[in-house]
C-alpha cells in the first residue's frame, strides 16, 4: 500500500515535471524555428567559392526572447550561405562587449556582425576592424555618423509607425479625438513618434492625453497612466501606444474603464502573448505592426555576405515592418508566432537583401 | 602539526609539489591547451586583449587583497569600480571638466568610499563583511541619483532640459586605448601595480606589518602595532585601487554606464582567493593574485573562442575558485586565516 503511495507520488511529481517541462517548450516556441532553406541559383563569388568563411558576431546581449530569435535567425543563415559563426555573448557587460570586439577583431575572421551595444563604445572599435580591412555590418546601433564605413542595419520604426498608422486611419477617420502613450528619449520610440505627428497632423485629430513612462514594470504602470487618462477624457475613439508593453497597458487601462466598445488600440511589435491579447473575445487592441527577429538575424548575415563579396553597395539597410490586425489573425486562427509566419509570409524578409548565390533561409 | 611532522620526508613530497606548483601547473596546461587547439587563441592580439579584459579584475582583485591581508574582505570594490564610471561621466559630461580633472575625482571617490569603509569598521566597530556589504549597497544606490538613473553619455538632456555640454576626452579615452610599444596601457597599469604591491607587502614594514595584523590582530597590537590605523589604509588603498578599475572601465565603455562594474566584485574576490594558492602561500599576495586574474582570463577567452556558452564558464570559474581553496584550506600544511569572521 505505501508502496504503491509512493508510485503514485512518483507519478504524479513526473507528470506535473513533464507538464512543467512541455508548457516551457510551447511558450518559447519561436525560440529555436528551424526554418526552410532556399535553394541558390547563382555560383558563389569570392572568397565564399572557396570553402567556408570565418566571421563574428559581436552581441551585446544573446539573452531574451526577442535575441534568441534573432541569433537562431542569424546562425541558420550564416550555416546556408557557408559561414563559420563565432558568437561573442557581452550579455549586457558593455565593457566586455569592448573586449570581445578586439578578440574579434585580432581573430582573423572576413567579418563582423555587431548586434546592440553603446555607440560610443563601439565606434572606435568599429573604425579600428574597418582599418584593418575587416568589414563590419552593425544591427540598431547608431554609427552612421561615427563609423560612417560600417554597414548600418535596423529595422524601421518608421516603416512600423506608418504601416500601423495607415490603419488607424482607416479605421477612426478625420477629425478624432485620439489618446498617446509613449514614452521620449529612447531612440526607437523618437522615431515612431515623428510618425504618429504628421498623422495626427494630416487628419486633423486632437489629442486628448499624451502619457506614458518607462519603468521596471511598463504594462503595469502605464495601465495606471492610461485608467487616469480615461476618466478625465472618456470619450477618444483611438489610442496609440507603439511598443507592444505600452499598449498592454493601454489596453488594461480601457478595459478597467469598461470602454473596448468605444475605443481602440493600436500598437506595435508582436509577440506570442500579444497575439493572445488581440484575439481574445472584445479585445480593444485592433492592429499593430511588426518584424520577425529570426527573420532580421538572417536578413542581417546576408547584408554581411554581400559586403564581403564586395556586392552590397549601400551603407544603410532597413528592414520594413508588417501591418498585423486583430480580425486577420482570428479570421486565419493565428494562435502563436509559428502560425503567424506561415500565414503572413511578408514577415520572412527572404527578399531584402538577397542574391541568386545566397539560399535564403524563411521562417 | 603532528601529520605534517609524520609525513614530511627528505625525498619529493607530491602533496607538497601540487600544492606548491599545482596552480601553475593548472594554468599552463590549459594554456598550452587552448593555443594548440585553438590559432585564434595563440595570436598576439588575443593574448594582449585577455590581459587588458582581465586588467580591472586584477587591479581590483589587489585593492581587494590588501583587505584580505589584514584579515578583512572588500565587498564593496565592485560598487566603487562602478561608482567610478559615473563619477568620471559626470565630471567630463556634465561639468565639461578636463580628463586629469575627472581622474582625481575618481581617486578622491575610490579613497573617500575606503575611508568611509575604515570608519564604519574601525570606529563604528561593524564587522567588515556587513559594514562593506552595506557600503556597496549605498554606493549603488547613490551613484544613480545626480544621474536620476541614466547613463551618462554626450547629449545627455538635463534635468533642466538642457543639453549636457561636455563629452568624454580624447585623452581619457586613451586611459583604456593607449599603447606602451606592443603592451596595452591597462596591461602595463596592472603589472606595475602587482609590482607595487609585492614591493609593499613583502619588503616593507608596513606589509609585514599588516600581514602580522592578518594573522593575529592581539599579538600584533600587544607588539605596538597601531592595529586600526593599518586595517584604515588597507581600505582606503582598496578603493583607490577600485577606482583605479573604474576608470580603465569608463575609458572602455566611453559613457557613464550605470550598469559597469556590477559583475566585478565577485571575479576581484574570486581572483584573490585563487592567487592564496599560488606556490603554496596559503595567504593572500600580489603575485597570486596577478596570476589568479590570468589564469581566470585564459579560461574565459579560451572558452569563449572555443564557443562555450556563458553559464559554463560561471561553472569553470566556480570549479577553478573551489580547487584554489582546496589547496589553500585541505592540502596545505600551513594554518590558512585570512577570512574574516562575521
Amino acid at each position: 500500500m505505501i508502496k504503491n503511495k509512493a508510485l503514485a507520488g512518483i507519478t504524479v511529481v513526473a507528470a506535473l515535471l513533464l507538464a512543467a517541462c512541455s508548457q516551457g517548450t510551447s511558450d518559447t516556441a519561436t525560440g529555436a524555428d528551424e526554418g526552410t532553406v532556399a535553394e541558390a541559383t547563382g555560383t558563389k563569388p569570392a572568397p565564399f567559392d572557396a570553402g567556408p568563411v570565418k566571421i563574428a558576431i559581436v552581441q551585446n546581449s544573446g539573452a531574451g526572447d526577442y535575441f534568441q530569435q534573432w541569433t537562431n535567425g542569424a546562425n541558420k543563415q550564416a550555416e546556408a550561405i557557408g559561414f563559420e559563426v563565432q558568437v561573442y555573448d557581452a550579455q549586457a557587460d558593455n565593457a566586455k562587449q569592448a573586449t570581445d570586439m578586439e578578440t574579434a577583431i585580432g581573430s582573423g575572421v572576413a567579418g563582423i556582425i555587431v548586434d546592440h551595444g553603446q555607440a560610443d563604445t563601439m565606434c572606435p572599435l568599429i573604425n579600428k576592424a574597418l582599418d584593418a580591412g575587416i568589414p563590419v555590418v552593425v544591427y540598431d546601433v547608431a554609427t552612421a555618423e561615427c563609423a560612417p564605413q560600417a554597414v548600418t542595419t535596423q529595422q524601421s520604426d518608421a516603416s512600423l509607425a506608418q504601416a500601423v498608422l495607415d490603419q488607424m486611419a482607416l479605421d477612426l477617420g478625420k477629425d478624432a479625438k485620439v489618446g498617446y502613450v509613449n514614452v521620449l528619449g529612447i531612440a526607437p520610440l523618437d522615431r515612431r513618434h515623428v510618425v504618429w505627428e504628421a498623422i495626427v497632423k494630416a487628419n486633423n485629430w486632437s489629442q486628448s492625453f499624451f502619457v506614458g513612462k518607462f519603468t521596471n514594470s511598463v504594462a503595469t504602470d502605464n495601465a495606471q497612466l492610461v485608467d487616469a487618462a480615461l476618466k478625465k477624457s472618456p470619450d477618444v475613439v483611438g489610442i496609440f501606444a507603439p511598443y507592444d508593453e505600452l499598449t498592454k497597458g493601454a489596453v488594461s487601462g480601457i478595459e478597467s474603464n469598461n470602454l473596448q466598445a468605444s475605443i481602440k488600440a493600436y500598437g506595435i511589435d508582436i509577440s506570442n502573448a500579444d497575439i493572445e491579447i488581440m484575439t481574445k473575445e472584445g479585445s480593444p487592441w485592433v492592429a499593430t505592426a511588426g518584424t520577425d527577429p529570426n527573420a532580421i538575424g538572417a536578413a542581417v548575415v546576408r547584408n554581411m555576405a554581400l559586403e564581403i563579396a564586395g556586392q552590397l553597395g549601400v551603407k544603410s539597410v532597413d528592414f520594413p515592418g508588417v501591418l498585423i490586425t486583430a480580425q486577420f489573425l482570428k479570421d486565419n486562427a493565428v494562435k502563436n508566432m509559428v502560425d503567424l509566419r506561415a500565414k503572413l509570409p511578408e514577415l520572412n524578409l527572404a527578399s531584402v537583401s538577397g542574391a541568386d548565390w545566397i539560399p535564403a533561409v524563411q521562417f | 602539526m603532528s601529520i605534517g611532522k609524520t609525513t614530511a620526508t627528505t625525498g619529493f613530497d607530491l602533496r607538497d609539489f601540487i600544492v606548491k606548483y599545482g596552480f601553475i601547473l593548472v594554468t599552463v596546461i590549459l594554456f598550452v591547451w587552448f593555443a594548440s587547439t585553438e590559432p585564434t587563441f595563440r595570436m598576439q592580439n588575443t593574448l594582449f586583449s585577455m590581459l587588458k579584459f582581465t586588467s580591472v579584475v586584477a587591479i581590483t582583485g589587489l585593492g581587494v587583497t590588501l583587505t584580505m591581508v589584514v584579515g578583512g574582505l572588500d565587498l564593496s570594490v565592485g560598487a566603487t569600480a562602478g561608482l567610478s564610471v559615473t563619477l568620471s561621466a559626470m565630471t567630463m559630461v556634465i561639468y565639461a571638466q578636463t580628463g586629469p580633472v575627472a581622474l582625481i575625482v575618481v581617486l578622491l571617490g575610490g579613497a573617500l568610499v575606503g575611508l568611509f569603509n575604515a570608519f564604519l569598521i574601525v570606529v563604528l566597530k561593524i564587522p567588515d563583511l556587513l559594514a562593506t556589504l552595506a557600503t556597496m549597497f549605498t554606493i549603488m544606490g547613490l551613484k544613480l541619483v545626480p544621474v536620476d538613473g541614466q547613463s551618462v553619455s554626450s547629449g545627455l538632456i538635463l534635468r533642466d532640459g538642457s543639453v549636457a555640454p561636455g563629452r568624454f576626452t580624447e585623452g581619457f579615452l586613451l586611459i583604456d586605448r593607449a599603447y606602451i610599444g606592443p603592451v596595452p596601457l591597462p596591461v602595463a597599469i596592472f603589472f606595475s601595480l602587482a609590482f607595487v604591491v609585492w614591493i609593499f607587502l613583502t619588503r616593507t614594514r608596513w606589509g609585514r606589518v599588516m600581514y602580522a595584523i592578518g594573522s593575529n590582530p592581539e599579538a600584533a597590537r600587544l607588539a605596538g602595532v597601531k592595529v586600526q590605523r593599518y586595517r584604515a589604509l588597507a581600505y582606503v588603498l582598496s578603493g583607490v585601487f577600485a577606482s583605479i578599475g573604474g576608470l580603465i572601465l569608463s575609458s572602455r565603455i566611453g559613457q557613464g554606464d550605470i550598469s559597469a562594474g556590477n559583475s566585478l566584485l565577485l571575479d576581484a574576490v574570486a581572483v584573490s582567493l585563487v592567487g592564496t594558492s599560488v606556490l603554496g602561500m596559503a595567504r593572500p599576495n600580489a603575485w597570486g593574485t596577478t596570476l589568479g586574474a590570468v589564469l581566470i582570463g585564459i579560461v574565459i577567452t579560451g572558452l569563449t573562442i572555443k564557443g562555450f556558452p556563458y553559464y559554463a564558464q560561471d561553472v569553470v570559474k566556480g570549479l577553478v575558485l573551489l580547487t584554489a581553496l582546496i589547496f589553500s584550506f585541505t592540502l596545505s600544511r600551513r594554518k590558512s586565516r585570512f577570512v574574516p569572521a562575521v
